[in-house]
C-alpha cells in the first residue's frame, strides 16, 4: 500500500513539485491559475464520511484490485456535502464515499450528483438505491441506544427500551449525541423521532425539547459521544451501530439497546459527483463498493455495517445484536426535501432551547 | 534613498501582496455580507443583530473573552512576578520557561482533551480523585479555564520585561524614601504595570475572541460563542453568507481591542523613560511567606499543565483511553502510515511559509522603521490586518475570495501559505521595527556614502544586523504553520490537508489515540524545529559580531 | 527628624553574590569604615570596586554576607531600607513615570502621613531650594536631565533623612552640568548638615565634593582620607594611579639613615623620607607628580629628549624621554615662544620634596 500511496501522491499532485521550484514572488502570481487538479488516469478523488479507520481499509483493498490510486479526505457528512456543493463549479473530487442517505439525498437536490447504476444496483431493494442512480447504498447503519453499563448500575436502570426511557430525569445531562449542523447521525436522529411521531412534527419536536434537558453535549460528529459514554463521562446516546459496536470492540462497557417504537437506519451510499474529473474511475469504485467485493470485506475488518448487497451475509454476533430490533423506515424522499426545514426548526427550537 | 527604483519595485509589489492577500478577501467578506441579489444591503447584518441566538453567542464571545482575558493576565501576573521577585532556581526559572513555551507551541484541543478527560462526571480528577459525583465539564468554567491556560503565557511573555524594569530601582527608591512593602507594591508596582496589565488582558482577549477549537470541545451546548458558530453555519450548512454574517459581528470588538492595545503600547513610554534600572534587583523584592504563595500558586499550575501533557502523553501510548491501558505504539504507526500526507502536506507548507512568512517580515519592518509619511502608516496597519482580525474571519473571507475566478485559488497550497504569512508574520515585522529603531541609520548611510546600493546595503548591512528578527518571524510562522486552525480549517481541500485538521476530525471520530499521537508529533517537531532556530541564530550572530565588529 | 547628624558605622562588612553560574563571587571583602557625623564622604574606585554594593548595603538594599552597619548607635543590619531613615538618590534617578514631580516629591512624606498642609509647605520649600519652583505639575519625562536629578535630589532630602545616599548621581549627565550640579550637592549638603555617603568613579567629582574619600579596589578599602592626603600621600600605586596622573618609577635605594633615604632615580640622587630603613642597593618604587617636575634647558643633572608637547592654553604637556623611562611633564603657564619641538633636548628637575615612596 505503501508504494501505490506514493505513486498517487506522485500523480495526483504534479501541481506540487511544479510549486516548489519556483520563487515565492512568481509563485504567488502564477498560483492562481494553478489550482487544485489532480486529475490523472488512474486516479481518483474522493470525500470519505466514513471514519478514516474504516474507509481507509476499503479504498487501499480497491487500490489493489484495480490499481487505481485514490486519494481521499474524511469530512463529517454536512461538512463533506458543503464542500462538494461549494466545488460545484470546479469539482475537486469525483466519488463522494459512505454517510447517511440523508446526506445524499440532500445533495440530489442541489443537483450534484451524476446519475450511475452499478451493475449490483439491479439486486437491491428499493430503500438501498435512488431510483434514477443518483447515489447507491453500500451498507446499512441502524441507529442504537448505547449506554454505560457502570451508570446504568449506579443508576438502577435498565437499558432504555423505549424512547421516553431516555426522558428520565436520572439521564439530566447526561446523554450526548450528535448536532444536526454537521452530522448526518443527528439528522437520521431526527427523522426517526419524527417517523416515531407519524411525521407529527409538533409532536416530535415536544418529545426533542424534553429530550433536550437531559443532553450533556451536542457533539460535531456522529461517534463524538462515544468515547464519553464508554469512559462514563456521559450515561448515555444515540448513535449508529457501527460506532456503538467499534465503542464495545474497544474495550469499553457498554449497553447497546433498541426503543420497542422502532428506530430508522440510514442506507450508507456512494454517489459520483457530476463532472467529476475521473468518472471512469470513480465509476468504478462505485461498481467495487456496491458488490459483495467490497462488502465482504466489512466482517473481517471488524466494521459492523451491515452489508446492503443481499448476497453478503451478516455477520453473526452482528445479527445477535439486531435480534428482536424494530428498524424502521425512514422516507427518504420526504426527509430529502424537508431537511433544511427540519434542522433549522431543530437549531432554533431544541438546540438553543437550553 | 527614497527615490531607488528598486525599493519602488519592492513596495510596488508589497502593495500587490497586501491587496490581493489582505484587502482583497476582506473587501469580499463584506460585500458578500452586505448585498444580496437586489445589491447592497443592511439586511443581514440588521437580521443578525436582531437573531437573539447570535446576540447570544456575541454576548457570550465577549464575557468569555474577558474572563480568559482576566484570568489569563492574572496567571501571567503571578509567573512574571515570581519569575522576577523571587530568587527561584536555575531550574526552576527553566521549568517555568518551558511550561510557558508548550501552552504556545501546541496544537489546539491540547488542553480540552486533558480537560474532557480530567472533569466531568467520571473525570480524573473530579470522580477518580475528588469523588464528585455529577461533575460537569461542558460550559463557562472549563473553557474559561482551559483558553486561560493556553494563553496565559502571551501575558507571561509581555509582563515579565516590565516587572523586571520596575524591580529595580523605582521599588528601591519607593523602599529608601520609608515606604512598605505593601505601600511600594500599591502606589508604584501596580500602576506602573497598569499599561503592561491592560496590554496583556487585550492580548489574551483577542485570542480568547478568536479561539474556536477550544469552545467547540468544552462549550457545550450552551455557550455557543461566534467563532464556533459560524464556523459550524459554513461547513456544516454551507451557509458562507450567514458564516460571514457572524463573522463580521467579532469584527468590531476585535478592531476595537488591536486599537485599544496600540494605544496601550505607544504609551508604554512610562517605565523606560529614565533608561537603565533594574537587573541586579532579581531575585529581591518578595518577601518569605509571599515567596512561598507565589511559588505554591506558580507550582499548582505548572504541575496541572504538566499533568495534561502527560495524559496527551499516555493517551497517545495505550490502546484505549480508560478502558484498555496496553501501552502500544499503534497509534504512532496509524500517524505516520495514514497520517503521512497530513504530516507532508503540513511540512511541506510550514517548510515553505517559514522563509517567506520571515523574509515578508524583514521586508515589511524594514519599510516601516526606514520610510516616512503616509505610506509607511498605511503598510503598518494594513500588514497587520489578518494578524488582529479572528482567524476565522479571515479563513472565511478567503474561502470566498479565492473560491472562484480570477483569483481561484481553492484546494492549492497557495492559500494556506499565503494565509499563514499574511496573518503570522507580524511578529517578525514588529521585532524588525524594534530592531532597527535601536539600529543608527547611520550605519546603513555608510554603506551608501561607500557605494553601495541600497540591495547591498540591505543585505550586506542591514540584514546582518535584524537578523534575530528574521529568526522571530521564521519561528512564528513555523509554529503556526504547525499549530493553527481556525483561519485555515477553512482553507484545506483533498490536495492539501493540515495535522491540525486531522486532529479535530480524529478527536470527533473517536480516535483519541491517532490525535494525541498527532500531538504529541506537533509539539516534538516544533520544539525540535524551534531550538534549531535558536542554535543558527545564536551560532550566525556571534560570526557577524566577530568579523564585523559591530557588536554593541 | 533631622536632629543632630549621626555616624556611619560598618564592621567588617562583606558582600557575596551567587553568580549565574553558581560560583561565589565577593563584592566586598571585609570593609571597615566609619563616617563621621555630617561629614560627606565618597566611595571611589573602578567599575566593579564594590563600592556602589557598599552604598547598596547602608541603604538596605541588599543585605551583607557578613558583618554588621551601624547608623549612629542602632545597629540596622537585619534592618529594611524603609525602616532606615534614609535619602538615596539613584544614577537612573527613579523618579516615578506616574507620578508629576510634586507628587514624587511628596511621596516620602506621604507615606510618612504628614497631613496635606505639612506636605505642601515642604515641597514647595525644597523644590524652592533645588530650584524647581515652578515645574511641579510636569511629570518626570517633560524635564531635562539636569532637572530630573534636581527632582531626585530633592525627593531624597525633603523627607529629612539621617543619611543621604548617592549612588553616581551624575553620570548621567554633560560635563558642564555635572560640575554645576556637584557644587549644588555639595552646597545643599553642607547647608542641611545631613551624613552623606556619595559613590563616584569620576576622581575630580570626588576630590570636589568630598569631605574625605575612601579609593576602592577589589572589594576593599585601598586608601582613606582627605583629597590632598589621597593626592600627596598616596598609599599605593593604584591610588596614584587612580587619583590624577602619576610618574611611577622604579627607585634604587643608594643610602639609608635615621628617617632619610637617598634614592637613584633616573639616575639623580633623591633624599626621601622613610619610616623604615632600606637596604643598599634595594629595589623600590617611587611616585612623582608631573607637574611637580620642572624643564630646563639641556646641561643639568638629569637631560631628556622630549617625545611629544601638548599645548592646552594654560597648560602644557610633555612626553619626555629619560635614560630609558618617558616622563610625562605638566608646566603650567608655558612661556611663549617656547619651541620644545618632539627631539629637543632639555634639562628635568625632580622635585626633592615631591617623590613619594611607594610601598
Amino acid at each position: 500500500m505503501r508504494l501505490v500511496a506514493e505513486r498517487a501522491s506522485e500523480r495526483a499532485r504534479p501541481q506540487r513539485n511544479h510549486f516548489t521550484r519556483r520563487a515565492f514572488v512568481a509563485a504567488a502570481m502564477a498560483a492562481p491559475f494553478v489550482s487544485g487538479k489532480a486529475g490523472a488516469a488512474g486516479s481518483l478523488n474522493a470525500y470519505s464520511i466514513w471514519p478514516e479507520n474504516y474507509a481507509r481499509p476499503m479504498m487501499e483493498a480497491f487500490e489493489k484490485a484495480s490499481g487505481i490510486a485514490v486519494k481521499f479526505v474524511r469530512f463529517s457528512s454536512g461538512e463533506a456535502l458543503a464542500r462538494v456543493a461549494a466545488e460545484k463549479n470546479n469539482p475537486q473530487i469525483d466519488v463522494l464515499f459512505g454517510g447517511p442517505v440523508e446526506t445524499f439525498t440532500a445533495g440530489q437536490s442541489k443537483g450534484l450528483f451524476e446519475a450511475y447504476k452499478s451493475p449490483s444496483f439491479g439486486d437491491l431493494p428499493s430503500r438501498f438505491k435512488d431510483a434514477n442512480g443518483q447515489w447507491t447504498a453500500i451498507a446499512d447503519d441502524p441507529l442504537v441506544f448505547m449506554t454505560n453499563s457502570g451508570f446504568l448500575k449506579q443508576h438502577n436502570l435498565q437499558p432504555p427500551g423505549s424512547w421516553d426511557d431516555l426522558l428520565n430525569p436520572a439521564y439530566k445531562d447526561m446523554l450526548q449525541m450528535a448536532d444536526a449542523r454537521t452530522s448526518g447521525t443527528a439528522v437520521t436522529r431526527i427523522f426517526s423521532i419524527l417517523q416515531v411521531h407519524d411525521r407529527n412534527e409538533d409532536a416530535a419536536f415536544a418529545y426533542m425539547k424534553k429530550l433536550r434537558k437531559n443532553i450533556q453535549s451536542y457533539t460535531k460528529s456522529g461517534g463524538g459521544g462515544t468515547l464519553p459514554v464508554g469512559l462514563g463521562q456521559a450515561g448515555g446516546g444515540i448513535f449508529f451501530i457501527v460506532d456503538a459496536l467499534f465503542t464495545r470492540q474497544k474495550g469499553y462497557d457498554v449497553q447497546i439497546s433498541f426503543p420497542k417504537e422502532g428506530i430508522g437506519s440510514a442506507a450508507e451510499c456512494i454517489a459520483l459527483i457530476k463532472g467529476a474529473k475521473n468518472a471512469d474511475a470513480g465509476k468504478k469504485l462505485i461498481d467495487w463498493a456496491t458488490s459483495p467485493d467490497m462488502q465482504s470485506l466489512l466482517a473481517p475488518n471488524k466494521i459492523n455495517f451491515i452489508p446492503a448487497h443481499p448476497k453478503v451475509a451478516t455477520e453473526p454476533s452482528l445479527a445477535e445484536v439486531l435480534k428482536g430490533a424494530k428498524i424502521i423506515e425512514i422516507d427518504e424522499a420526504w426527509a430529502g426535501s424537508n431537511r433544511q426545514r427540519i434542522i433549522e426548526r431543530w437549531i432554533a427550537e431544541v438546540l438553543n432551547a437550553g | 534613498m527614497q527615490g531607488d527604483p528598486l525599493r519602488a519595485g519592492v513596495v510596488v509589489a508589497l502593495w500587490l501582496l497586501l491587496g490581493l492577500f489582505v484587502l482583497y478577501p476582506l473587501a469580499c467578506l463584506l460585500i458578500r455580507a452586505f448585498s444580496d441579489d437586489g445589491g447592497f444591503t443592511l439586511g443581514p447584518i440588521v437580521g443578525a443583530l436582531g437573531n437573539p441566538t447570535h446576540l447570544r453567542a456575541l454576548r457570550n464571545s465577549l464575557v468569555l473573552a474577558s474572563l480568559v482575558g482576566i484570568l489569563g493576565t492574572a496567571a501571567g501576573f503571578l509567573f512574571a512576578y515570581a519569575a522576577e521577585r523571587t530568587d527561584m532556581s536555575r531550574n526552576a526559572r527553566r521549568l517555568i520557561d518551558f511550561i510557558i513555551l508548550l501552552p504556545l507551541i501546541s496544537p489546539p484541543f491540547t488542553t480540552s482533551i486533558g480537560f474532557v478527560f480530567s472533569f466531568g462526571p467520571r473525570g480524573l480528577i473530579t470522580h477518580d480523585l475528588l469523588g464528585m459525583q455529577n461533575a460537569q465539564v461542558y460550559g463557562w468554567a472549563s473553557t474559561t479555564c482551559a483558553e486561560a491556560l493556553t494563553y496565559f503565557p502571551l501575558a507571561f511573555l509581555a509582563l515579565r520585561p516590565l516587572i523586571a524594569a520596575i524591580g529595580g530601582d523605582l521599588e528601591e527608591a519607593g523602599f529608601s524614601l520609608g515606604g512598605s512593602r505593601w505601600q511600594v507594591f500599591r502606589t508604584i508596582t501596580l500602576p506602573l504595570t497598569m499599561p503592561g496589565l491592560g496590554n496583556a488582558f487585550l492580548l489574551i482577549f483577542a485570542a480568547s475572541l478568536a479561539d474556536f477549537a477550544t469552545p467547540l470541545i468544552l462549550a457545550g451546548n450552551n455557550l455557543p460563542v461566534l467563532p464556533t458558530d459560524a464556523y459550524l453555519q459554513i461547513t456544516g450548512m454551507f451557509d458562507l453568507k450567514g458564516g460571514a454574517v457572524l463573522s463580521l459581528l467579532l469584527l468590531v470588538p476585535a478592531g476595537l481591542v488591536f486599537f485599544a492595545q496600540r494605544y496601550l503600547v505607544e504609551r508604554r513610554s512610562y517605565v523606560t523613560i529614565t533608561g537603565k534600572s533594574g537587573g541586579r534587583a532579581r531575585g529581591a523584592g518578595a518577601t518569605a511567606w509571599l515567596r512561598w504563595v507565589l511559588w505554591a500558586a506558580c507550582a499548582a499550575v505548572t504541575l496541572f499543565i504538566l499533568y495534561l501533557y502527560a495524559l496527551l502523553a499516555y493517551a497517545s501510548a495505550v490502546v484505549a483511553f480508560g478502558a484498555n491501558a496496553t501501552l502500544t505504539l499503534d497509534n504512532y504507526r496509524v500517524i505516520f502510515t495514514e497520517g503521512v500526507p497530513a504530516i507532508k502536506d503540513t511540512l511541506i507548507i510550514a517548510l515553505i511559509g517559514m522563509p517567506l512568512g520571515g523574509l515578508y517580515g524583514v521586508i515589511v519592518g524594514y519599510l516601516i522603521a526606514r520610510s516616512r509619511g503616509f505610506g509607511r502608516h498605511m503598510i503598518e496597519i494594513v500588514s497587520m490586518i489578518n494578524y488582529a482580525l479572528p482567524g476565522t474571519i479571515v479563513g472565511i473571507a478567503y474561502l470566498i475570495a479565492f473560491n472562484d475566478q480570477p483569483f481561484a485559488l481553492t484546494g492549492t497550497a497557495t492559500i494556506i501559505i499565503a494565509c499563514y504569512i499574511f496573518r503570522y508574520s507580524p511578529t517578525g515585522i514588529r521585532t524588525t521595527v524594534a530592531l532597527l529603531q535601536q539600529v543608527d541609520r547611520s550605519i546603513e548611510e555608510a554603506s551608501f556614502s561607500l557605494g553601495a546600493s541600497s540591495l547591498r546595503t540591505f543585505r550586506s548591512v542591514t540584514l546582518p544586523l535584524i537578523l534575530p528578527a528574521f529568526f522571530a518571524g521564521l519561528g512564528t510562522v513555523f509554529i503556526r504553520a504547525m499549530t493553527a486552525i481556525s483561519a485555515t480549517i477553512f482553507l484545506v481541500s483533498i490536495n492539501w490537508t493540515l495535522i491540525t485538521v486531522r486532529i479535530l476530525e480524529n478527536m470527533t471520530e473517536v480516535a483519541l489515540g491517532p490525535a494525541a499521537a498527532f500531538s504529541v508529533f506537533v509539539i516534538v517537531v516544533v520544539l525540535g524545529v524551534t531550538s534549531l532556530l535558536n542554535v543558527a541564530l545564536r551560532r550566525m550572530t556571534t560570526l557577524r559580531v566577530s568579523s564585523l565588529g559591530t557588536a554593541s | 527628624m533631622s536632629n543632630a547628624p549621626v555616624s556611619i558605622a560598618l564592621r567588617r562588612v562583606s558582600a557575596a553574590f551567587r553568580s549565574p553560574e553558581g560560583a561565589t563571587v565577593a563584592a566586598v571583602r571585609d570593609v571597615d569604615l566609619a563616617v563621621r557625623p555630617g561629614e560627606l564622604l565618597t566611595l571611589l574606585g573602578p567599575s566593579g570596586c564594590g563600592k556602589t554594593t557598599t552604598l547598596r548595603m547602608i541603604a538596605g538594599f541588599q543585605e551583607p554576607s557578613s558583618g554588621e552597619i551601624l547608623i549612629g548607635e542602632h545597629d540596622v543590619t537585619r534592618l529594611p531600607a524603609n525602616r532606615r531613615d534614609i535619602g538615596f538618590v539613584f544614577q537612573s534617578y527613579a523618579l516615578f513615570p506616574h507620578l508629576s514631580v510634586f507628587d514624587n516629591v511628596a511621596y516620602g512624606l506621604r507615606v510618612r502621613r504628614k497631613s496635606a498642609h505639612e506636605t505642601r509647605t515642604a515641597v514647595a520649600a525644597v523644590l524652592a531650594l533645588v530650584g524647581l519652583g515652578d515645574l511641579e505639575r510636569r511629570s518626570p519625562s517633560e524635564l531635562s536631565g539636569g532637572q530630573q536629578q534636581r527632582v531626585a535630589l530633592a525627593r531624597a532630602i525633603v523627607i529629612r533623612p539621617r543619611v543621604l545616599l548617592f549612588d553616581e548621581p551624575l553620570s548621567n549627565l554633560d560635563a558642564k552640568l555635572r560640575v554645576e550640579m556637584r557644587t549644588e550637592i555639595q552646597r545643599l549638603q553642607r547647608r542641611l548638615g545631613i551624613t552623606t555617603v556619595y559613590v563616584t568613579h569620576d576622581q575630580e567629582e570626588a576630590m570636589a565634593i568630598s569631605d574625605r574619600i575612601a579609593v576602592m579596589n577589589d572589594g576593599r578599602i585601598a586608601q582613606l582620607g582627605s583629597a590632598e592626603e589621597l593626592y600627596r600621600r598616596p598609599a599605593s600605586s593604584f591610588v596614584a594611579g587612580f587619583l590624577g596622573r602619576a610618574n611611577l618609577l622604579p627607585a634604587t635605594v643608594r643610602a639609608s639613615s635615621g628617617g632619610t633615604v637617598t634614592l637613584d632615580v633616573c639616575g639623580a640622587a633623591i633624599k626621601v623620607a622613610s619610616a623604615i630603613s632600606h637596604s643598599l642597593g634595594e629595589r623600590l618604587s617611587v611616585m612623582i607628580r608631573p607637574e611637580r617636575i620642572l624643564i630646563g634647558p639641556p646641561g643639568g643633572p638629569l637631560d631628556g629628549e622630549i617625545v611629544s608637547r601638548v599645548y592646552l592654553g594654560e597648560k602644557a604637556e610633555y612626553v619626555v624621554q629619560v635614560g630609558g623611562a618617558l616622563l610625562q611633564v605638566i608646566r603650567a603657564d608655558p612661556p611663549e615662544g617656547e619651541t620644545l619641538a618632539p627631539g629637543a633636548r632639555v634639562g628635568i628637575t625632580l622635585p626633592r620634596d615631591g617623590v613619594q615612596l611607594l610601598p
